[in-house]
């Protein structure tokens, strides 16, 4: 990682790197929650109610749901789930990572990846959401 | 004595594994072939020759086996889910339940009737005959890409009569511990309300601490501790352990507010596992007398069990009006049977008030669930192309 990286913190970096967040509301359905996720070209949506952000749900978990009639393989919960056409909120995960604006970037990158999230959300202290750290800008960046 | 014990295991474990590269290499059924590699370790065959060991630790192997099942399944549906199944899945999977419990009850008992342990057996075999299995049922609708209300009902009623079955078996563990009928129901009233106390009380601490871990890999092992932390405190205080483990399941996700993924994914990889240990010990345990003893009962237990399941579908179905496809043919979709039924067979074993029908009573299971997974596949495409609901081309 570059030193003009590692001494920025992640307020400074959205707003160099502006993109959008993709909010859904609880009651979304999975279609339109992936066809929002294609539109944005991004890997992660965040069920959001009231300004509050409720969960985080991933672009393979929602495929895997969706297209569940296309897999041979089921636990109990999928066949549940795939019943009873599950919605954003009964789909997401409410234990997100997420990150502060104040906090060095360099300490963001092994958040992602352990995680396995790809836009990682920022919250403000009032847990309000300000924006996305994209790991593909991170890493591009981060080889220059 | 515990060289014994891992060498019985690991050769047990590696031939299933072995068998079912050749059943992936030549499209057989998997679990099929785990029980023909646990059979291979049958005391007619290469275990008595090597003097394999198949002593308690069976038990212990497959009671915490099962309580992984019983977590999964409890953890699998929330109350929302439930609500939204409708009634004609509720209705189907209870029509299907009670007419295979009813029809094997009544076929067994009066096949031994005159028979000390008749009533026993009978309502043991009842019991098994509850539960099916979903990944046979799923394979099918998966290969003929069938869609409609009947493939719906059919995976709704699935998932939802494997929790049914493992309710009833554990109703029946509790009622024989009794020694009369006023002293059974006050010692089930203990272990079930004990047992649902116990999973809903362990069940919000897994939560509890599940809210305070980020770290995903810790999952695992909290899962585990609390579930073997559960059983231990439910053999203490003589709860039912599958009651237990289910309540557990379900009130750690409902405190939880997810999907599930955290605190029952990481359970869900070792679902294999508990399938190869249920096949292969069965298989094990399979004895050519006992079979030979008992192959009138496996034919009476097979027809009965299918009969039940049509019977109870389609009065079920059209109690609750349900459309014609699905009253007609949903009961010839829920003839596979597998793992649920393997191991709470194989849990008789070691049982004090069954040790002498356990034997009989895992080679019927095992036997007929064998002919169930040769014919349940078929049945099951029958059903969903009468139904009109298959929409890949039979070739």
């Amino acid at each position: 990682m570059t030193e003009c990286i590692i001494n920025l913190t992640v307020g400074q970096w959205i707003q160099q790197h502006q993109h959008g967040l993709v909010v859904v509301k609880p009651e979304t359905a999975l279609p339109d929650i992936v066809k929002a996720l294609l539109a944005s070209d991004s890997r992660d949506a965040y069920v959001v109610d009231k300004g509050r952000v409720l969960g985080h749900l991933g672009f393979n978990k929602l495929v895997s749901h969706l297209f569940s009639p296309e897999r041979p393989v089921h636990s109990h919960r999928q066949l549940f789930a795939q019943v009873t056409t599950a919605t954003a909120a009964e789909l997401m995960d409410p234990h997100f990572t997420y990150c502060r604006e104040d906090e060095p970037v360099n300490q963001v990158l092994h958040r992602q990846l352990q995680s396995d999230i790809t836009d990682l959300i920022v919250l403000a202290t009032d847990n309000t959401p300000l924006g996305v750290v994209r790991l593909t800008e991170l890493v591009r960046e981060s080889l220059q | 004595m515990q060289q014994g014990i891992f060498l019985s295991l690991g050769l047990l474990l590696v031939t299933g594994l072995l068998f079912s590269l050749l059943a992936a290499r030549f499209h057989l059924p998997r679990i099929a072939v785990y029980a023909l590699a646990g059979l291979v370790w049958s005391q007619d065959l290469l275990g008595g020759v090597t003097g394999l060991q198949l002593g308690d630790w069976t038990s212990t192997l497959t009671d915490t086996a099962l309580a992984l099942i019983a977590y999964l399944i409890g953890g699998s549906v929330t109350a929302n889910q439930l609500k939204r199944l409708g009634k004609t899945i509720f209705a189907c999977t209870v029509g299907e339940v009670a007419g295979a419990a009813l029809v094997v009850f009544v076929a067994v008992w009066l096949f031994l009737n005159g028979e000390p342990d008749a009533l026993s057996l009978a309502a043991l075999l009842a019991v098994l005959a509850a539960s099916t299995a979903p990944a046979a049922t799923v394979a099918v609708i998966h290969e003929y890409r069938s869609r409609g209300p009947l493939t719906t009902t059919l995976l709704g009623v699935v998932a939802l009569d494997d929790a049914l079955g493992i309710v009833l078996f554990s109703l029946l563990m509790v009622w024989t511990i009794g020694t009369s009928l006023t002293g059974a129901i006050s010692m089930a009233g203990l272990e079930i309300g004990g047992a649902l106390l116990l999973g809903a009380l362990m069940g919000w601490a897994l939560a509890f601490f599940g809210h305070r871990v980020r770290n995903p890999h810790f999952f695992l092992p909290m899962v585990l501790s609390a579930l073997l932390l559960s059983q231990g405190l439910a053999a203490v205080w003589h709860c039912s352990p599958l009651l237990t483990a289910m309540a557990l399941g379900f009130v750690a996700r409902a405190t939880f507010k997810s999907g599930g993924e955290r605190l029952l994914a990481p359970i869900e990889y070792l679902e294999e596992l508990v399938f190869l240990v249920f096949f292969t010990l069965a298989g094990a345990h399979f004895e050519l007398d006992v079979f030979l003893q008992g192959a009138e009962l496996i034919v009476i237990y097979v027809i009965a069990r299918v009969l039940g399941k049509l019977a109870g579908t389609r009065l079920a179905a059209r109690w609750c009006r349900a459309p014609s496809a699905v009253s007609r043919y949903i009961g010839l979709g829920l003839i596979p049977q597998a793992g649920i039924a393997i191991g709470l067979a194989l849990s008789l074993l070691n049982h004090p008030t069954f040790a002498e029908q356990g034997l009989l009573i895992v080679n019927v299971i095992l036997a007929s669930t064998l002919l169930y997974e040769l014919l349940g596949p078929i049945a099951t495409r029958y059903a969903l192309m009468k139904a009109g609901e298959i929409r890949r081309t039979l070739s």
